[in-house]
């Protein structure tokens, strides 16, 4: 009877999987442009808020003009060529520049009509060129300055939240397994310790470190002058890395076990899991193949979103520890009002978030067989 | 028949879970026996520790388990004195494997039914992964399970599928005795009915024993040779299935037994008045006590257990 089966059910095998591949296919392409439309539209509305935000509605060009007003006729009141002009003619002569300044900058025309200028420039990544600020190289190209700052960011934010993240899933697995032990309830009892942000225990660790025992660097990327060596430069750079990264982990460790433990303690209560300790499996097993396996969907959702999350730096973290990345450049930004900055730097991160989500619907499809991609009805 | 011919031999069996309000003596010296190609069907109301003792007997213990005590012994071996290791690779589906209650949620959901099934092949016959799957296809074959099912996740099967691949997944490492925790009560008349003859079949063809754990009396008479009763933690009868169907001792048991509704005859299905105890705040004497219809000055006492012409009953009318 066995063999009856096998030999039927081969040859139509193929064929059923061509046909279904064909309409996955069809399926998947169809899903996929829908969720490009609705991402875009998405990461539209979400960009355009943040214009409307970062010119306070409007409002900032009405500040703009006013000072362009302000500098314009200052600067010429001041100018000794202007000195014996009749005032009235003057007066009409700072008008006329003032209008010419304004029409140039674009200002003349309604806000409405300037956000979407705003808007279609950010859409296609044309940053443009920031109002007040200079990347250090001395340019105005909101692109270099932003690009200027990422690599110190990445440095930071990727060393310590990668950090921050292997080590509490792993630790938080291995509690899990040890519920209600010593280890457990000290992480318990240290999770309140994270409602501190890192800058607060970065004070403390410049304080003890770089203070009083001196084997640290108070703050930085690298000593000045540099080293000119790449092996000693990269030694440099990890000494001053040393503080920073412990206090963005020391700030969320003991949470962050807390909360993936919990985790992992309700998914280690499922049935099937209690089934395959029943069926003999070794520790090793159950682990990876019941209780991983099965979560991989959350504790990859949780990953994508912390990459991403790294582009935005940590404002406070770098300013305590002058360390120059891209949180730093923001929070500058903010304080001279450079609106292309602020966008700039907002759209690359909405774009970011845009296709990390996208891809995670189809590294679920991979990773759960119960996702499927593009059908209501997977039950 | 000498101690050595019994497959299963359970002793003073204590599991308690510790809780705010106190331990929960779920299974409290629970003695119990069970020879070999036989099956003993284990009857109670819910909450009354069947499924704590199955978890007991293959030590799945809680995170709140507390006290757990007594001997087990699994062809004269004292399996409670094994160590954890030990335990997994001898006892663990290697001699005892079970069918599990709500088998729906037992299997993984993102891996294939023949791989979980396959495991504890590879991991206890010490066998390589084709030889793993052909057992698979053998066990699916038994319980009447369609061979291409091998490469399905749990989730694309039925009820009665799911089921019967986790009776094929007990069967998998062919284990002496097989604990099946309630196996058919999500699942409808005909499926039960046909999951039993799937039981019946296999115990008369592989010879394994099963311990059946149910409420369910009127399918659990069709496998039975044996019968348990259990309420509130012990033990009160054990008896042959086919004296007890036809008279049941202890009158808990005879409770039982008459709330089965019946096709012919007038009789209404009785029910059993009150509650059984908390298993927390146990009455001191017989526990059955407080609802029982042939309660009688004795009975504030803990009765003994009595042996009755080769039937055992835990009541104070057979001294």
């Amino acid at each position: 009877m066995a063999t009856e089966t096998l030999t039927t059910s081969a040859p139509s095998a193929p064929v059923a999987k061509k046909s279904a591949s064909n309409s996955t296919f069809a399926r998947v392409a169809k899903y996929t442009g829908i969720r490009i439309l609705t991402m875009m539209v998405t990461v539209t509305i979400g960009v355009y808020l943040t214009i409307m935000i970062a010119n306070m509605g409007g409002y900032m060009d009405t500040i703009i003009r006013n000072e362009v007003r302000d500098n314009i006729t200052q600067s010429m009141l001041a100018n000794p060529a202007f000195r014996n002009l009749a005032p009235d003619v003057r007066e009409k002569l700072i008008q006329e520049k003032i209008a010419s300044e304004i029409k140039r900058q674009g200002l003349d025309q309604p806000f409405a009509v300037r956000s979407m200028n705003y808007l279609r420039n950010a859409l296609t990544l044309n940053l443009g060129r920031a109002v007040n600020m200079i990347s250090d190289h001395g340019s105005k190209e909101v692109r270099l300055i932003l690009l200027e700052r990422l690599p110190a960011t990445l440095l930071l934010t990727g060393t310590s939240e990668l950090i921050l993240f292997f080590a509490s899933v792993f630790i938080a697995l291995s509690l899990s397994r040890r519920y209600g032990s010593f280890f457990d309830k000290m992480t318990i009892a240290f999770s309140p310790t994270s409602a501190a942000p890192p800058w607060f225990y970065g004070i403390f660790f410049i304080l003890i470190f770089a203070g009083v025992f001196r084997i640290l660097p108070f703050g930085g990327l690298v000593d000045s002058p540099s080293p000119t060596n790449p092996i000693d430069y990269g030694l440099n750079v990890l000494k001053h890395l040393i503080l920073p990264a412990s206090a963005v982990i020391c700030s969320s460790i003991f949470l962050s076990i807390y909360n993936w433990r919990t985790f992992f303690l309700i998914y280690s209560s499922e049935d099937y899991v209690e089934m395959a300790k029943a069926k003999g499996l070794p520790q090793r097993d159950v682990e990876r193949r019941y209780i991983l396996r099965p979560t991989m969907p959350t504790i990859i959702t949780n990953f994508a979103l912390l990459v991403i999350t790294l582009w935005t730096g940590f404002t406070i973290t770098e300013t305590v520890f002058l360390w120059p990345g891209l949180g730093i450049t923001l929070y500058r930004a903010i304080g001279f009002n450079d609106t292309p900055v602020i966008v700039g730097s907002t759209i690359i991160y909405a774009y970011l978030l845009a296709i990390t989500v996208l891809l995670l619907d189809f590294v679920y499809a991979l990773v759960d067989p119960r996702v499927k991609v593009g059908s209501g009805n997977s039950q | 028949m000498s101690q050595n011919n019994k497959l299963l031999r359970i002793e003073g069996l204590v599991l308690y879970f510790n809780t705010t309000h106190g331990p929960v003596q779920a299974v409290d010296g629970v003695n119990f026996e069970l020879e070999s190609n036989r099956a003993v069907v284990v009857l109670g109301e819910s909450g009354c520790g069947k499924s704590s003792l199955a978890k007991a007997i293959l030590r799945l213990l809680p995170r709140n388990a507390g006290t757990y005590s007594g001997h087990i012994y699994l062809e004269g071996q004292d399996i409670m004195a094994l160590g954890e290791e030990e335990f997994r690779q001898n006892v663990r589906w290697a001699a005892i494997s079970m069918v599990p209650q709500a088998a729906m949620n037992a299997l993984n959901p993102v891996i294939r039914v023949g791989e979980q099934v396959a495991e504890p092949a590879i991991v206890h016959l010490g066998v390589g992964k084709d030889e793993a799957y052909s057992l698979v296809k053998k066990m699916f074959q038994h319980v009447g399970v369609p061979e291409d099912f091998i490469s399905r996740y749990p989730f694309e099967l039925s009820g009665g599928m799911r089921q019967r691949v986790a009776i094929a997944m007990a069967l998998v490492t062919s284990p002496n005795l097989i604990i099946l925790d309630e196996p058919t009560s999500a699942l409808d008349v005909l499926t039960q009915a046909n999951i039993f003859n799937v039981l019946k079949r296999l115990k008369k063809e592989l010879g394994v024993s099963f311990i059946l754990i149910t409420h369910d009396i009127a399918t659990s008479s069709e496998l039975a040779d044996d019968v348990a009763v259990m309420y509130a933690g012990q033990i009160v009868e054990v008896s042959d299935a086919h004296r007890f169907f036809a008279k049941p001792l202890h009158p808990y048991s005879q409770k039982l037994m008459a709330s089965v509704p019946r096709l012919h005859g007038d009789k209404e299905p009785e029910f059993i008045t009150g509650r059984p105890p908390s298993l927390i705040d146990l009455p001191k004497g017989c526990r059955f006590a407080d609802r029982c219809p042939a309660r009688f000055e004795k009975c504030v006492e803990d009765p003994p257990v009595i042996e009755k012409d080769g039937r055992k009953v835990k009541c104070w009318l057979y001294a």
